[in-house]
């Protein structure tokens, strides 16, 4: 039974466009990343997912039990971290996290402090004094301190420094060795591609792509990036078959191109080149998802920027 | 079901609002009541005269007004509470709702595992303790300066029913809050709704007391359904003291209805 599942889920705002006809299904102990630009329509999706706002069209269940109008005992096992995290002004951490634990009976205090120690957050001042990234920090503790089976996080580094970021995904991982679910919405594809197994990739409203992350179109690919010797052109057609190289934005003298062949027929089909500089890479899921936003690259196999 | 942990939260984030509110009914029935002995001077009731007809009629002054302490009380005192008392249940109603979508503090609240009604109940439960403890300690004042200035004359059991009928009054904006919050998405739109409607209840019903044409506009204001002044000669109004009720009631239920219907966009 999926965690998550959604069936022509659709929303509008008035006439404004949210999200269109997306059927999503959220796998058991799974990282799954929701990617895609501002205003694609990942909030809007989790917003519907936590019964913040209603579906115009379609519905979504959530451990097998639809979403309803009012919210309840559904969230028994959902933590929540919002992209943009406020609390009340006049609480202190701590009251705030023994507010949000008042709701979980099996919330262990013990681990909400251990929380509290990995995020490196201080939870005896003001929430009014707290900066954006402890205000980060203060929402995913509330969102986890009674360990729930699904945790749903949008935006979640944001804000967040390098190491603290590292420690969050650290304990997402633990949390899904132990059976938690996380379903989390980013556009930093980094985030994505240490963590997720699967991703969905959602365009103007519209669910584009749902596969494991090894799995995207394009991810066959392999990206050549080479540099002549001196710096000079590569002569036409020199190599027949391949698609024309583009130069490299901000390298001067670079070149690049893709192409779905092993490596060592490509490393074949160079070696009598006079290169000064050669590297063959997998393409990033940057550029798999520029690939899949930018209609004008969309089904070339360039991968000219950088 | 109440959800007992956000009703005492509600309180608590509050309180300090209820504190201010009380304040302002006491010092209101403090100053006011305290000035009834200075009210009896014969210049001074003779000097009514010299103001229009309508004006008194308007301002609810008259001389018999000024001349019993338990008239004076519940017309002109408990007016001035009771206008004082419904802006602050109109913002403290409606605070309590609209809140969560000013602060953001929504996507912290609505989807913890408790009902939007089961919050609205604690915020209504939160509502009704705080407006109790504010008529109590207001009926509390008003039998301590009654009795210092008119130990004899000041009548404990009609004052009860004025103090229940201001009570009701309370009610009943409060629940016209409930009713308005979910529409509202800025702390600042409670603020102007107690404001607004609390000033408007009054000036329809002062005006409504002008002249005999102007009289249905009376029907419109929370504050002709209490009738204070008849409550403090005895003469309490059980109907008006209902549709009070009902419209606390009929509104705050709506308020459920319409908090379910909410969405909360972020």
């Amino acid at each position: 039974m999926p965690v998550i599942e959604t069936a022509g889920l659709t929303k509008f705002y008035g006439k404004a466009r949210g999200i269109i006809d997306v059927d999503l299904q959220v796998r058991e102990a799974e990282i799954f990343g929701f990617i895609g630009p501002n205003g694609a329509g990942k909030t809007t999706t989790i917003r519907l997912l936590l019964g913040l706002i209603y579906p115009t069209a379609g519905n979504a269940s959530i451990f097998g039990k639809p979403v309803r109008r009012g919210g309840g005992e559904l969230y028994r096992q959902v933590g929540y971290v919002p992209a943009e995290v406020s609390y009340y002004p006049e609480m202190t951490g701590n009251e705030l996290l023994d507010y949000a634990a008042s709701f979980f009976p099996e919330a262990d205090k013990g681990f909400q402090d251990q929380l509290a120690e990995r995020l490196q957050f201080d939870p005896s001042r003001p929430v009014r004094s707290y900066s954006h990234g402890n205000r980060k920090k203060l929402g995913i503790i509330q969102a986890l301190l009674h360990k729930p089976r699904l945790v749903i996080l949008d935006e979640p580094a944001s804000g967040l420094d390098p190491i603290i970021r590292v420690e969050l995904f650290s304990l997402l991982e633990e949390m899904r060795e132990q059976g938690s679910t996380v379903f989390f919405s980013t556009h930093v594809l980094e985030e994505v591609e240490r963590i997720c197994a699967r991703v969905g990739v959602i365009k103007e409203g519209r669910l584009i792509q749902v596969s494991p992350i090894d799995q995207l179109p394009g991810r066959e690919m392999k990206i050549i990036t080479f540099r002549m010797a001196g710096g000079g052109p590569l002569a036409a057609g020199a190599l027949p078959g391949w698609p024309e190289p583009e130069p490299v934005e901000g390298r001067p003298g670079y070149h690049q191109l893709s192409v779905q062949e092993p490596v060592n027929r490509i490393v074949g089909r160079l070696k009598d080149l006079d290169l000064e500089d050669l590297r063959i890479s997998d393409p990033s899921l940057e550029e798999l998802f520029m690939e899949m936003y930018e209609p004008a690259h969309q089904g070339s196999g360039q991968h000219a920027k950088q | 079901m109440l959800s007992s942990n956000v009703f005492r939260k509600e309180l608590r984030l509050n309180r300090r609002s209820l504190i201010v509110w009380t304040l302002v009914a006491v010092t209101i029935i403090a100053v006011y009541l305290g000035f009834f002995p200075y009210m009896q001077d014969p210049d001074l009731i003779k000097a009514l005269d010299a103001y229009p007809e309508a004006l008194m009629k308007a301002l609810n002054l008259n001389a018999a007004l000024l001349g019993d302490v338990n008239q004076y009380h519940a017309g002109m005192v408990l007016g001035f509470v009771v206008l004082a008392t419904t802006i602050f249940a109109f913002m403290f109603a409606g605070g309590l709702v609209a809140r969560d979508a000013d602060l953001g503090t929504a996507d912290f609240l609505y989807t913890k595992p408790v009902t939007r009604g089961q919050l609205m109940t604690a915020k209504v439960v939160a509502f009704l303790v705080s407006v109790l403890l504010l008529w109590l300690v207001t009926f509390a004042t008003s039998l301590v300066v009654g009795f210092l200035v008119a130990p004899d004359d000041f009548d404990v059991g009609a004052q009860a029913w004025v103090h229940v009928a201001g009570l009701m009054a309370t009610l009943a904006a409060g629940g016209i809050a409930f009713a308005a919050a979910p529409f509202i998405n800025r702390m600042q739109g409670t603020t102007s709704l107690g404001v607004g409607l609390g000033l408007g209840f009054f000036l329809v019903e002062s005006v409504s007391n002008m002249t005999a044409k102007l009289d249905p506009l009376k029907y419109l204001s929370i504050y002709h359904y209490a009738g204070l002044a008849e409550a403090a000669a005895g003469d309490l109004s059980v109907t008006g003291l209902l549709v009070l009720l009902a419209v606390f009631l009929v509104a705050t239920g709506l308020g459920y209805v319409f908090l379910n219907r909410k969405e909360f966009t972020g």
